[in-house]
């Protein structure tokens, strides 16, 4: 039913014309005086649109019993509703894969979360700023290693015959198999993505901190604050906005773990903590003999949803408890 | 509340560290390079140089200078916030050099308000007695006390972002106080404020002043701050202290030409290419087409020390001023009605020259853009300076 305006005697009036074509006049209006901003962000509205928005109309093969070769919408479509979600439920793979997933993203979160704010603090207060800046550049430097080199570099240090091993041989012990125990793989994933990553992703909060007011530093130095206090009451509260935007993406990407690197890590011997449903997803959708790539897609979406979800949420509690969201 | 005193304190900030510099082979007697009026040596760039200052219990006293002069630098070096390259610096009988700021007993309040964003005023303003891990009804107590002093009591509860300019200076000042400091640190606090809220808040200084009874240490470019609020005024010039003393001595005795010029507005009338002349043990000046016999006092002063003719700039004030049939012409180019005065600006043979009429039985339109008037000024008002050094010969 559409609005209308109450008139000075509380009667309905019928929307005025003449406004909806001064709102017009004025849209057009705007539109003109803004068109070189909008032309130049129209190569990025088409990028997103090509490779963002119009692939999600593949989504609709999670819906179908889909062969390669088949047409997505055709005469032929084989749909099934949510046959292949009601599939993915009644997997015996189901909670092993939810478990592996959820479990390495959260410890990935616990120690990946705050350490780049710790980074970033630490810097931040070191008095020497050529040495902060000397040591932000070898944190840094570690992102660049490509994830093929960065596993090379693991089964190089921790494989049987490693240096780590071939460290606690020398110390009496006995050879370890890091890269084939279970046990050991969430640990070597994790530390190894952080230490690959911390420094890059310390930068945003360093950012943040350049810009707190050098006033206030002094103003608590007089108060009497420590170093270590002033990074907590100066320091911590400036960047908190930037954090919670953070910790709301962070949150929103929790069941989202890629699955390249977590592939080149995978074999035989940790494959009952490594199976997640990134590298589940692309071997039944890609590297299969049968590709199922209809399952495959429903079981992508799942996850998609999750994250949404977890998203979602994440920056509704935000909004509530604090001022800030990312909408 | 304490005594400061400050001996020969200077400032050097060192040439920065990015590689070895090419030395330039200095020639024998070559003057110290001087960029921007400030002094640059081996060392670096002396921002402040040759301070000495005895500040009395309780006295407010205001450092005064144009942009860069080392004003600031000074304040922050009695807060601890910049080293002291050389000199001595007491709070009371203590040497401060390398106390640490927070072992001083000193607060400070800044230009910027340096209020801490995430917290509430109430906050702010215990922050510092929480640090010192005072009981928590001793700290309610002071910070409702001066909150209450400050008329601030309301805004206990919210947020800087919440509060007006004027506002948050007053928070600002709160957190200082509530620590009963032995010297209180202003640097330009009202800066940031529009000129109404600035004569409110300049009010307000003057009534806290009175309340707490601290020793006050407060730096502005404003001249007028300078002279409502301090016992003292010191005035500062690339680096150097140019005049210490009273609003009222700085004002009737200006050492120099840039004191004489500083101080006061409109700003003094400077008469170039004058010339002090002495005929038979009397003094006279010569400025522009006539001859002025000085006074007594001046003749005094000036033959104690041996005065001999020279150029001189004379300075006289406008509010010295006075209409005089028999005296200089002007042609006025500006007039400005203020209400119980008229500001004339006049040329007067190419110079400009403001001066401060009463508007009691005054005929305003005889005293209009374009009209001719004639002034004069009584030779004991007048401020004679040297063209060479600036110095005031009298």
């Amino acid at each position: 039913m559409r609005k209308v305006k109450d008139g000075p005697a509380g009667e309905a009036l019928a929307p005025d014309p003449a406004s909806r074509k001064a709102k017009t006049r004025r849209m057009w209006r705007r539109l003109r005086e803004n068109h070189p901003f909008l032309i130049m962000v129209l190569p990025a509205v088409l990028v997103v649109f090509l490779f963002n928005y119009l692939p999600i109309y593949g989504v609709l093969i999670a819906f179908q019993d889909f062969v390669p070769g088949d047409q997505i919408v055709g005469p032929y479509t084989h749909w099934i509703g949510f046959g292949n979600f009601k599939r993915f439920f009644t997997d015996v793979q189901f909670w092993p894969l939810m478990k592996n997933t959820f479990l390495l993203c959260i410890y990935g979160f616990i120690i990946g979360f705050p350490l780049p704010i710790i980074i970033a603090l630490m810097l931040n207060a070191m008095k020497g700023k050529k040495a902060g800046k000397v040591l932000q550049t070898i944190f840094n430097g570690p992102h660049f290693i490509s994830l093929v080199v960065l596993v090379g570099m693991l089964s190089l240090f921790f494989g049987t015959d490693g240096l780590v091993n071939n460290i606690i041989v020398a110390l009496g012990g006995k050879p370890y198999s890091f890269l084939l125990e279970s046990k050991a793989f969430r640990p070597l994933y994790i530390l190894s993505s952080n230490w690959q990553d911390f420094g890059w992703s310390a930068i945003i909060y360093i950012a943040a901190l350049s810009n707190v007011d050098p006033g206030q530093h002094e103003a608590a130095i007089l108060d009497g604050a420590s170093r270590f206090q002033r990074v907590l009451h100066v320091d911590l509260p400036a960047i908190m906005p930037m954090i919670s935007v953070m910790l709301i993406m962070s949150i929103g990407g929790l069941m989202g773990v890629g699955y390249e690197k977590v592939l080149l890590m995978q074999n035989s011997g940790n494959n009952d903590v490594s199976q997640i449903i990134a590298t589940y997803v692309y071997k039944l959708g890609l590297s299969n003999r049968d590709p199922q790539q209809g399952y495959a897609a429903a079981i992508g979406l799942f996850n998609s949803i999750i994250n949404v979800v977890l998203l979602i949420i994440a920056n509704t509690t935000s909004k509530k408890f604090s001022e800030n969201s990312l909408w | 509340m304490a005594s400061l005193t400050l001996k020969d304190i200077k400032k050097v900030y060192p040439n920065t560290e990015s590689g070895p510099k090419k030395k330039k082979k200095k020639k024998v007697d070559e003057p110290e390079k001087e960029k921007a009026n400030l002094q640059i040596t081996d060392e670096g760039v002396v921002a402040v140089q040759q301070f000495s200052l005895d500040i009395a219990d309780r006295e407010f006293i205001v450092l005064v200078g144009p942009s860069g002069c080392g004003k600031s630098t000074t304040l922050r070096m009695i807060a601890g916030l910049e080293e002291i390259s050389s000199g001595e610096l007491y709070i009371g009988d203590r040497l401060v050099n390398e106390v640490a700021p927070k072992d001083r007993d000193i607060a400070m309040v800044f230009q910027s308000y340096a209020l801490y964003p995430h917290m509430t005023v109430y906050d702010n303003m215990a922050f510092s007695l929480k640090l010192k891990k005072m009981p928590k009804d001793e700290i309610d107590k002071k910070v409702r006390e001066a909150a209450e002093i400050l008329d601030i009591t309301q805004y206990l509860d919210r947020k800087p972002k919440a509060l007006s300019g004027g506002q948050r200076q007053r928070v600002a000042i709160g957190r200082a106080i509530v620590r009963s400091p032995q010297v209180l640190l202003m640097d330009e606090p009202l800066s940031n404020l529009d000129a109404k809220l600035r004569n409110q808040m300049r009010a307000e200084i003057i009534k806290l002043r009175q309340k707490i009874n601290t020793t006050f240490i407060y730096v502005t470019h404003d001249q007028t701050e300078a002279m409502t609020l301090g016992d003292r005024i010191v005035i500062m010039k690339d680096g150097f202290i140019q005049q210490i003393g009273t609003p009222q001595e700085v004002f009737n005795h200006p050492v120099n030409l840039f004191v004489a010029g500083f101080i006061g507005t409109p700003q003094m009338n400077f008469f170039e290419g004058s010339r002090l002349v002495e005929e038979n043990g009397r003094y006279a000046v010569e400025v522009m087409d006539k001859k002025v016999v000085l006074s007594e006092g001046q003749q005094k002063a000036l033959k104690a020390k041996g005065q001999k003719s020279c150029p001189v700039v004379v300075g006289v004030r406008p509010v010295h001023m006075t209409l005089d049939e028999g005296g200089f012409t002007g042609k006025i180019e500006v007039s400005e009605m203020m209400g119980s005065e008229l500001h004339l600006h006049m040329d007067v043979q190419g110079a400009d020259v403001v001066a401060i009429i009463p508007t009691v039985g005054i005929d305003l339109e005889a005293h209009s853009i374009g009209k001719t008037v004639r002034f004069s000024f009584k030779p004991e008002l007048m401020h004679i300076f040297d063209v060479d050094t600036g110095k005031n010969l009298l």
